[in-house]
């Protein structure tokens, strides 16, 4: 009992230093997550990135110039013509809000940001905030140098800054932020039980709701833990308050949010948190009654209601059973099923299937993602499980059913990435409790170790994480401490009293798991090691792999730096050139691009929710030009704007999109068949390619003139020579084509004003050239 | 068998009512508020299912309110339960003003979803 | 002066439905250039031409052998119509080509070709630009054993009186043609998928389509009614074309003759050509069949401003007017079957417009509980008449949060409940924190 040892008054002098040095590590913790989401503007400029930020940046400055209630029934006829979108009934407002407001704060304080910058660093606060948040859980599920280590490693996460770096304005930049917290409020409530906690817990699981459609996650893994505390006979009356207030007040500000509304009470994704609320209001009524009778009667209780509950239970649930079975798809929205079916998407919606994100991940990507934490995060599992506390059994089952749907989706290996960080977090600093703990038992005059190995460290943020192990030490023997109860606020008291009888346990353990000290210091070696290359990683990640804008490309080759700027450059052609009212087609990834850049109507765009608009679309890109022409010229499209990479070498272009066109066009017209367009079973484009490929809208457009710029027609994305160069377009015209052909932008001609007779062209060619021969004939006779 | 039943229901109620009898009167006034709240979301269940859910939004804050009242009314129930030990710590007052403060939220938030 | 003004702000809004015609405000051709093979057509065909100046035009006669001729300058059109009397031209001189021809057509300019048996290529090719073939056989003509006119001296049965003419006031005027149209030289066919092209005087369908001094060793390629001798194009921008497979029916001679159609009894002082032609040219130039519409307006029932928006289930007034062209001033339109569509992929709303006798056309209807972006359309296709096809934009937005219906009465015990649990809290809390 060293600690024991100690005067009081150092102790208070160590927790007051512990608690003030913690605090710091939190604030260079948040300058860390900032600052190392700011490669993309360094390195490019401050754009928005990607897609969908495109479309959330148009919202954003929609709900600045026009205020909340016009944002609220924006009615937007500049997509999905002739359709229209309800804006404000269809988007997670959370982000705009966000942005928006603190576009007005800025504004109101003098500081004249405009819009746009406010969107792009968005991302990067709120990754801040999202740290300093999982500190907080951590802190509740395992103590403060758990959270520090978890902070620091989530600032850091490659996944999730593949999703905030500075300029990707999307949703999940504060929906993960919202997702920490709302998860953090509910341990709080679990472990003081108070209601204010409650009730945030309500108003930040509506922030999520407001957020991110992952929202259900959150409404199902609680109820799930719930269920779990049952089953495991940890009901408390704290579980009853952390739950039951959440369902009812949760449900009712879901509601609010227009895009939810009532299927927060209708869908079968929110059914589970009903049926728990049921379940724990029968526990929670079991108890009181076990609370208040002896133990003979409450036997005699239990034999009287189980005998009349099976037969409500059986009836409830035969009632629910319909109740679900009767609506189509059991209630459950598509890309839920293919959550818990992951074969479902590509069998019955190829629209969900299409989408890159959606796919499942690969075990690269895995490593790419989380690095070295998918090895921490068993030992923090093992960590959870001893002592097991409801915390962290909480911790548990987030990791699982996390690991489980990032398994399914590349998307969601976001929500895995705050479990892992935890994990590892709790790993982590565990280790380190262990081995410093057996260095000191060892070495009983050295009182600290961060200068130990903090001088043959380089990284920042290892000193970070050496640091983190330090406060952990001087938190773990401020748990030691006799209990001071007074001294402490009252809603901690709860949870220390239950740390204090495991803590106490957990030290006997400890004192047997001394480790000699050299093994002690090379394993701490190697979590250093460890550490670092985990920095190394990321900060790789963030400055290469992530902050590519992907609306400017760049690439490197032995003549140097090449950008490729032409997404802006025929977007910029579009709103210069057209007249307002124009339509553009195009496929549905640059739907949300024009319309904010380019600021002209779209046919279909990235809100995917009307499958047959954008079969439409699919299908006059895979007709032949006539019926193409047909189409687009019944949804008064004008324009046509096709991505091609052939010429610069860039891989994701409408050519490789193109099955997916075809697959989508099919499931909704039958005349379009996969099969049409591939030679035997190959998707190919050179002259082995069957006629209706070589025949397509798609295929025309992307190749026009193409053989022009070599004299071969060489496909530099699918490395072969076209199997059609010299293509004639009746029904369009080419009418601009980017720097590096990247896009090109066709416009449907108008119907020819006469129709020609039936008389061959070659004919009245011929016939023409005779013509003149002719006349030259006749021009000639007069010097005869 | 059905006697030693209906004997054993006897005896449970006795017992049952002996127990809560010796409730304090605070709780007594917290559970017929509860009783209050339970009563009429029930009635505006059936109402809906004679009626129809037309206006289910207003449906749905009429029973919610109720529903959550008698939710947090258990919660502060169990708060300032004397005889629990969990909460031995968190003063009644303080628990009082926390379920307040929930109150309002929830009222505001029914306020707002009503109409 | 008011008025005035207010008529060429019409005019002007009204550019972009119109085609592009010539000046929207007198779309009669004014200035003509008529290209002769041989200024002896010029007398032969005087009567022709008198008619036409005696209504107005200026015509400008030209050999097409003309170094000088030219259809543009300085990118300004020259002329309004062109009328193409030379059937044999082999190249014209200037600047004339197929191809400035039918940018001339397509620039919404009218032309007359005449062909005739022996016609050129280059007539061929421009009437197949147009849209009618002629018979391939150079020498052929269309000949009639039954329709002929009988009296002539020839007996070869080329001379053809046909009064298989086109019902359509429009087109040749209100006043029936009584006699026949004579008509000797080259059939043309138009293909039945072509929407734009018409027949105007058809042949009967005993003619056939052959060389008349060779034996007929194949069967003709071109029989009965499938051949026309005079046919009419309107293209989309309402530009109009007469193709007519002869010369000599311009001509004074088969104006002034008379005529007798074989098997009939009747015979006419007079043919039915200069009449045929006068209406005929009439309708070329436009000065009948020429639709305008100006005044599109549109607004909720009870207000007079355009909104830029509707609500779904509003009441909408639609009204436009619609004149037509009598060659000297506008008159209003008189018809019942102008129909206007509210339009979203499909018309969601289709409604006759009622007119006033006055060319106003008005309708009201109630927008459809469906949002998104819909149309006014009008179109209005009309044999003869030009097209009009007027469409307006206009999206449809549904509800917004606060215009939904509130305090409905079925809910009132909803708000019953929600009150009395408000108030249920507020007695509890008084009694909760006293009952200590």
């Amino acid at each position: 009992m060293a600690a024991a040892a100690e005067t009081s008054s150092d102790r208070t002098l160590r927790s007051a230093f512990g608690s003030v040095l913690s605090f710091f590590i939190l604030l260079l913790i948040g300058v860390l997550a900032f600052s190392i989401r700011l490669f993309s503007v360094i390195k490019y400029e401050s754009v928005i990135h990607e897609f969908d930020p495109y479309f959330n940046y148009r919202v954003t400055q929609f709900l600045t110039k026009n205020g909340i209630y016009d944002f609220w029934n924006w009615f937007d006829d500049r997509t999905w013509y002739p359709l229209g979108r309800v804006i404000g009934g269809t988007v997670y407002p959370g982000l705009t809000l966000t942005a928006g407001t603190l576009w007005r704060i800025l504004n109101s304080l003098n500081i004249p940001l405009s819009v746009e910058t406010v969107c792009v660093f968005t991302a990067p606060i709120f990754s801040a905030f999202a740290s300093w948040a999982a500190y907080l859980l951590t802190k509740e599920v395992k103590g403060a140098g758990a959270g520090l280590t978890a902070a620091v490693l989530l600032a850091m996460v490659p996944s999730y800054i593949s999703r905030s770096v500075a300029g990707s304005y999307d949703n999940e930049a504060v929906a993960i932020f919202a997702l920490i917290i709302t998860f953090y409020l509910y341990i709080k409530t679990l472990n003081t039980g108070s209601l204010f906690y409650a009730t945030l817990n309500a108003i930040a699981y509506f922030y999520m709701v407001c957020s991110w459609g992952g929202y259900t996650f959150i409404i199902n893994l609680i109820p799930m833990h719930v269920l779990l505390c049952i089953v495991t006979g940890r009901y408390s009356s704290r579980l009853y308050i952390a739950y039951a207030p959440l369902v009812v007040l949760g449900t009712l500000l879901a509601s609010l949010v227009p895009v939810v509304g009532f299927n927060a009470v209708l869908t079968s994704e929110h059914f589970a948190s009903f049926l728990v609320f049921i379940i724990i209001h029968v526990v929670a009524l079991v108890y009181y009654i076990k609370g208040i009778l002896s133990a003979k009667m409450f036997k005699v209780a239990v034999t009287l209601v189980v005998s009349i509950g099976l037969v409500v239970c059986c009836a409830v649930i035969a009632v629910l059973i319909a109740l679900v079975a009767s609506s189509p798809t059991m209630g459950w929205s598509g890309r839920s099923l293919s959550l818990l079916d992951p074969t479902y998407a590509s069998k019955y919606i190829p629209i969900i299937a299409s989408v890159s994100e959606h796919q499942p991940p690969t075990w690269p990507s895995y490593f790419m993602d989380i690095n070295v934490l998918a090895f921490l995060v068993p030992a923090g599992i093992i960590a959870c499980f001893l002592p097991l506390s409801d915390a962290s059994s909480f911790a548990v089952l987030y990791i699982v059913t996390s690991v489980y749907f990032s398994g399914v989706m590349v998307r969601l290996m976001l929500v895995f990435a705050p479990a892992a960080c935890i994990m590892s977090g709790i790993a982590l600093s565990q280790a380190f409790d262990v081995f410093t703990r057996s260095i000191k038992f060892q070495l009983p005059g050295i009182s600290g170790k961060s200068d130990f190995d903090g001088g043959d460290t380089s990284s920042s943020s290892v000193v970070a994480e050496n640091d983190a192990a330090k406060p952990d030490k001087s938190e773990e023997t401020l748990k030691e401490r006799p209990s001071r109860k007074n001294k402490k606020k009252e809603k901690e008291q709860v949870e220390k009293a239950s740390v204090e009888k495991t803590s106490t346990k957990s030290k006997k353990e400890k004192r047997l798991l001394v480790l000699p000290l050299e093994a002690s210091v090379i394993a701490l070696l190697l979590l250093v090691f460890l550490g670092s290359f985990y920095v190394v990683h990321c900060v790789w990640a963030a400055a290469e792999a992530y902050s590519a804008p992907s609306i400017v490309l760049t690439s490197h080759s032995h003549d140097g730096l090449h950008v490729f700027d032409d997404f802006r450059e025929a977007y910029a052609w579009l709103r210069h050139n057209t007249e307002v009212d124009d339509k553009v087609a195009s496929w549905w990834d640059y739907g949300y691009q024009t319309t904010a850049m380019a600021n002209r109507t779209v046919i279909v765009d990235n809100n995917t929710w009307n499958n047959t608009h954008i079969a439409t679309v699919g299908t006059a890109m895979s007709s032949p030009e006539k019926a193409a022409w047909e189409i687009f010229n019944s949804l008064d499209v004008k324009y046509v704007l096709v991505v091609f990479g052939g010429l610069v070498g860039y891989p994701s272009d409408d050519i490789n999109k193109f099955l997916w066109m075809v697959r989508i066009g099919g499931g909704v017209f039958p005349h379009i068949k996969e099969p049409d367009y591939l030679r035997d079973g190959q998707y190919r484009i050179d002259s082995q390619a069957t006629p209706t490929m070589l025949n397509c809208l798609m295929y025309k457009l992307s190749y026009y003139r193409f053989v022009d710029v070599d004299g071969k027609g060489f496909d530099r994305v699918r490395r072969t020579e076209i199997g059609k160069k010299y293509i004639k377009l009746t029904h369009f015209e080419e009418v601009f084509t980017t720097h590096h052909w990247m896009v090109r932008i066709y416009k449907l001609k108008p119907p020819r004003n006469r129709i020609r007779g039936k008389t061959k062209k070659s004919k009245t060619k011929t016939s023409a050239t005779s013509s003149s021969r002719k006349s030259v004939a006749r021009k000639k006779n007069p010097w005869h | 068998m059905a006697r030693s039943t209906s004997r054993d229901a006897e005896a449970l109620f006795h017992s049952l009512r002996s127990a809560y009898v010796a409730t304090p009167s605070s709780l007594k006034i917290i559970d017929l508020y509860v009783g209050f709240a339970v009563f009429t979301a029930v009635i505006q269940v059936v109402y809906m299912a004679v009626v129809g859910s037309f206006p289910f939004n207003s449906f749905l804050s009429g029973v919610l309110s109720c529903v959550g009242t008698a939710v947090l009314a258990v919660c502060l129930r169990i708060q300032v339960n004397k005889e629990n030990k969990e909460f031995k710590d968190l003063p009644p007052e303080r628990a009082f003003a926390d379920f307040v403060l929930c109150n309002l939220v929830l009222h505001l938030v029914i306020m707002n979803f009503l109409g | 002066m008011a008025k005035s003004l207010l008529y060429i702000t019409l005019t002007i809004s009204l550019l972009p439905f119109l085609a592009i015609s010539f000046s929207p405000e007198s779309p009669t051709d004014r200035r003509v250039l008529v290209l002769l093979d041989d200024f002896a057509v010029k007398s032969s065909h005087s009567l022709f031409f008198d008619s036409l100046k005696s209504r107005g035009f200026e015509l400008e006669f030209k050999l097409v052998e003309d170094p000088n001729i030219g259809l543009q300058r300085y990118g300004q059109y020259l002329y309004d119509a062109l009328v193409l009397f030379c059937p044999s031209v082999e190249r014209f001189g200037g600047s004339i080509n197929v191809a400035s021809i039918a940018d001339f057509v397509d620039s919404g300019h009218d032309l007359i070709i005449a062909a005739d048996t022996n016609a050129s290529d280059l007539i061929r090719e421009i009437s197949t630009e147009s849209g009618v073939d002629f018979d391939e056989n150079a020498a052929a003509m269309v000949i009639d054993h039954t329709g002929y006119a009988v009296s002539n001296t020839e007996g070869d049965h080329t001379l053809i009186a046909s009064d298989d003419l086109i019902k359509s006031d429009v087109i040749l005027g209100s006043k029936n043609i009584e006699a026949p149209v004579l008509f000797q030289g080259i059939g043309h066919s138009v293909n039945p998928a072509n929407s734009l092209a018409l027949q105007v005087l058809a042949a009967s369908p005993s003619a056939y389509s052959a060389n008349p001094l060779s034996k007929l060793s194949s069967p003709p390629s071109l029989t009965g009614s499938a051949i026309s001798l005079v046919s009419v194009i309107q293209a989309r921008n309402n530009a109009r074309i007469v193709v007519a497979g002869s010369l000599s029916m311009f001509s004074n001679r088969f104006f002034r003759s008379g005529v007798q159609k074989a098997g009939s009894s009747t015979k006419y002082e007079k043919s039915g050509n200069e009449e045929f032609f006068t209406e005929l040219s009439k309708w070329v130039f436009h000065e009948r069949g020429h639709l305008k519409a100006v005044n599109v307006r549109h607004h909720k029932v009870g207000e007079s401003d355009e909104p830029a928006m509707y609500r779904i289930n509003d009441d909408s007034d639609y009204s436009v007017e619609i004149y037509e062209w009598s060659g000297t001033s506008w008159e209003p339109f008189v018809a019942n079957d102008v129909q206007l569509q509210f339009y979203m992929m499909s018309p969601y709303v289709l409604k006759t417009l009622s007119t006033d006798k006055k060319g106003l056309y008005s309708t009201s209807f109630k927008v459809p509980d469906v949002y998104g972006v819909f149309q006014f359309k009008v179109e209005y296709q009309r044999l003869g008449y030009t097209s009009l096809s007027l469409s307006k934009q206009i999206p449809v937005r549904p509800f917004r949060h606060n215009e939904y219906e509130r305090f409905l009465p079925a809910a009132y015990p909803y708000y019953g409940a929600s009150f009395s649990m408000m108030v249920g809290f507020f007695i509890f809390t008084v009694v909760h924190l006293y009952s200590k």
